[in-house]
């Protein structure tokens, strides 16, 4: 029984070391400051190139980038944003989506993988399992004034107002 | 009709939206793009018989997200045949950007720097295809859903063309240029596909001002626009002198701009 025991915690030790995240499988971007095609298709071309990206579907008329990215990927979405503003524009939101196996989080509950480090934010405590989408609340990932409101409402979040550039605070949706 | 517009169906770059005819917006074309431009215009000489006949072919690259560079050589009939008389070196800076979901102000600084060997034959300064010499100003360009506003103020300075065609003595050697421009997209009102053919309708007034003796002059310039596969560009307009009290010698005539943009080729 002792070793059980101990075997349960190790698994558990293991998983929130390890921990079940594994991908973001898709984006979707909405691009701001554009009104044209050519926009559209310069920002296209720019995620397009990507090594990580496999398709992207452009919805023209809200300016909304749909990215499926390719198995395995190890891609932050702080690519996916400088591929935007090179193509000379910025991103209004971001949407990612991953997956989780019986991932449990509560609010500010922190994971770090690689060089991302994932906040759950505005959020009550739940079970993460299978696809689940996330908004992205950084600087950068939304238009100025929304971050302005985002820095007043989420000021109990110590990490947030520090503008870590690898630091994701992520709301479920 | 010595000048048919000949046209040679090689054209060229695009930028981000506000892809005025005559001025440069405060935007930039995509990081690692280049683009090609072919600008041809036929302007009625006033004091004589004949046409005017430009031509400038343009290279672009998207240095960066903020900075972009041109280089431009100038080709004209000014000594009765198609000459090469100079080139320009271009660069333009975003310094400013506050984007909304279909809005976003900017701004930029740019400067430029020509040399042409033709004669000096007026006392308009226009170091695009004229004169020898440099530019200096800053731009500001906002849009609003589908109407693009951008307004241009600049400092312009003439050199001696060459030691023969020197910058006469008697005229300002330096001018403030003005520009305001109005873009509209006026079609497609839905997007469907990037293959689509968009419309633009263009509205440009430039002005400018002689710094040694305050002689000035305004135009208006219609154009309509197509942009085709969301990859090149034909620009159509007509440029007509308001009112002026300097010496131009041909100030009205039609502008033919070609443009296709090569994405992701640098970078």
């Amino acid at each position: 029984m002792k070793f059980l025991s101990k075997f349960l915690i190790a698994i558990v030790v293991l998983l929130s070391v390890t921990n079940s995240f594994t991908q973001i499988s898709k984006a979707e971007i909405v691009a701001t400051g554009l009104t044209c095609s050519m926009c559209s298709n310069a920002i296209n071309k720019q995620l397009k190139k990507l090594p990580e990206v496999e398709n992207v579907a452009i919805d023209l008329n809200t300016n909304t980038f749909t990215i499926s990215l390719k198995k395995n990927n190890n891609i932050s979405p702080k690519i996916l944003k400088e591929s935007v503003q090179k193509a000379g524009f910025f991103v209004g939101s971001m949407i990612v989506t991953m997956d989780f196996e019986n991932q449990r989080i509560d609010d500010n509950f922190k994971i770090k993988k690689d060089n991302l480090n994932l906040i759950f934010i505005d959020t009550n405590s739940k079970t993460l399992n299978g696809l689940a989408k996330f908004k992205v609340l950084d600087k950068g990932y939304l238009v100025m004034k929304d971050f302005k409101k985002n820095l007043k409402n989420y000021s109990k979040y110590a990490s947030y107002n520090l503008d870590n550039e690898d630091d994701y605070h992520l709301k479920p949706i | 009709m010595k000048y048919l517009f000949i046209i040679f169906l090689v054209s060229f770059r695009l930028s981000a939206q506000e892809l005025f005819v005559m001025t440069e917006p405060a935007s930039n074309m995509p990081t690692g793009s280049i683009g090609t431009r072919l600008s041809q215009s036929l302007m009625k000489e006033k004091f004589e018989s004949g046409y005017n006949y430009h031509i400038v072919p343009e290279i672009m690259y998207g240095a960066s997200k903020s900075l972009m560079l041109h280089a431009s050589a100038f080709v004209s009939n000014r000594n009765t045949s198609l000459v090469v008389e100079g080139g320009s070196f271009y660069g333009k800076y975003r310094v400013f950007s506050v984007d909304d979901i279909h809005s976003h102000f900017r701004i930029a600084v740019y400067g430029r720097a020509s040399f042409n060997n033709s004669d000096i034959h007026q006392e308009e300064i226009e170091t695009m295809g004229h004169n020898s010499g440099f530019e200096t100003g800053l731009v500001a360009t906002q849009l609003i859903n589908k109407l693009a506003i951008s307004s241009s103020v600049s400092f312009e300075k003439a050199l001696d063309n060459t030691s023969k065609n020197p910058f006469p003595d008697s005229q300002s050697n330096s001018a403030t240029n003005y520009t305001l421009s109005f873009g509209k997209l006026v079609y497609p009102k839905v997007y469907t596909s990037l293959k689509q053919t968009n419309i633009n309708l263009m509205l440009e007034f430039i002005g400018q001002k002689l710094n040694q003796n305050s002689k000035s002059f305004l135009d208006v310039v219609p154009s309509i626009q197509f942009i085709i596969n969301s990859q090149a560009r034909i620009d159509f307009a007509y440029r007509q002198q308001i009112y002026s009290n300097m010496l131009r010698t041909a100030p009205n005539g039609i502008y033919l701009k070609l443009e296709y943009t090569f994405f992701n080729v640098g970078n």
